[in-house]
């Protein structure tokens, strides 16, 4: 069977289009699926710092793309879970070196040796954004609860329903204190102004900040929200539809509570 | 300090509804925005479509959108010379 091409994508940067590319193909290969997960952005790579990969590149995605190397090559093997694989992005080029047509020639090798391939769609909707979504078969929005990134979210969703491909919702950095006083959107808002289907939400996880520090993957923290809530996301994409949307509850222990106040106050 | 923890707390101000409504508007203008070539396009096919039943002076017929406070509307206008008579097949 032919593997499945995902790119996720926001149009506003720094929502966690990386945090959540790199934690839900950690978490697919933890359902014992083959992933690649791919750096779409070229010249501003992280997704290999993100995943602590990136001492480890040799070849690029711009290498493999263009037959300097082989997939196999490029593809950086994670050691802490098995079946999980980096393409890099290259840093000395720019986004015009690929175009959408390359990357549909080279996702079609991946599809041969990967049962997913996802794809982290730079920020904004040019080139970058085109060569992400050329080759993809199903689309992710990180989205936060804030004006800005869901209306760029908007945006993007109109863009990807021209190219015949219906995206799925992860509502990131929900701030579940802050939507029960009524200052965040909730989860329901933003569904409701962008009327596209939900695959899950996250909540806001200081986690987060500890995994890209040390570039341990954040579904292995075993404390960490936001890793669950994206490892039940993996499984729901995985085709276990009966796993339920848990929405992010305040969490009623008194420090905790102040502890989160505090954080977010600064 | 304490007071201004507990409003923090319990305080409730409900910015997220005009978080919403800002959204809701940005929104609905932004897909609003038709390109020039889009307007211009439009304009000639009101033009033929109009010029099927009135005489209408084609070059004095202004077409322009609107904005109001919630809802933003289409604005055609043009002198009419003359009725045309509509021949029944």
């Amino acid at each position: 069977m032919e593997g499945k091409v995902i790119v996720v994508t926001s149009g506003k940067g720094g929502v966690g289009k990386t945090t959540a590319t790199a934690s839900i193909g950690a978490a697919l290969a933890l359902e014992g699926k083959q992933v690649a997960v791919v750096d779409m952005d070229i010249g501003l790579r992280n997704l290999d710092v993100v995943m602590g990969l990136e001492n480890r590149i040799v070849f690029t995605v711009v290498d493999a793309v263009r037959g300097k190397c082989k997939i196999k090559q490029a593809a950086i093997k994670d050691r802490r879970i098995d079946n999980l694989y980096l393409i890099p992005a290259s840093q000395s080029d720019n986004k015009d070196i690929l175009t959408p047509d390359m990357m549909v020639r080279f996702c079609k090798e991946l599809r041969k040796e990967f049962d997913y391939i996802l794809l982290d769609c730079p920020a904004g909707i040019e080139r970058g954004f085109e060569n992400s979504v050329a080759p993809a078969d199903e689309a992710i929005i990180i989205c936060t609860p804030e004006v800005s990134s869901v209306r760029d979210a908007d945006r993007v969703i109109g863009l990807l329903y021209a190219k015949s491909i219906a995206p799925k919702l992860i509502v990131n950095r929900i701030v579940p204190e802050m939507v029960e006083n009524g200052d965040m959107l909730s989860h329901e808002d933003v569904v409701e102004v962008l009327s596209i289907e939900l695959l899950g939400l996250i909540r806001m996880d200081t986690n987060v900040v500890i995994s890209t520090n040390t570039g341990m993957p954040l579904v292995l923290l075993k404390e960490s929200e936001a890793g669950k809530a994206f490892r039940r996301i993996a499984m729901r994409l995985n085709g276990q539809k009966n796993i339920p949307i848990e929405i992010p509850q305040v969490q009623r222990s008194f420090w905790k509570k102040i502890g989160q106040k505090i954080g977010i106050g600064r | 300090m304490f007071n201004e923890l507990m409003q923090r707390l319990f305080g409730k101000s409900d910015s997220k509804d005009v978080a919403k409504k800002r959204l809701q508007f940005a929104l609905l203008y932004d897909k609003l925005e038709v390109s020039d070539e889009i307007l211009f396009n439009l304009q000639k096919d009101i033009v033929d479509v109009i010029s099927k039943y009135f005489e209408i002076d084609k070059n004095s017929l202004k077409l322009d959108i609107q904005k109001y406070e919630n809802k933003s509307a289409l604005v055609v206008n043009t002198p009419i010379l003359s009725a045309k008579r509509v021949q029944k097949k």
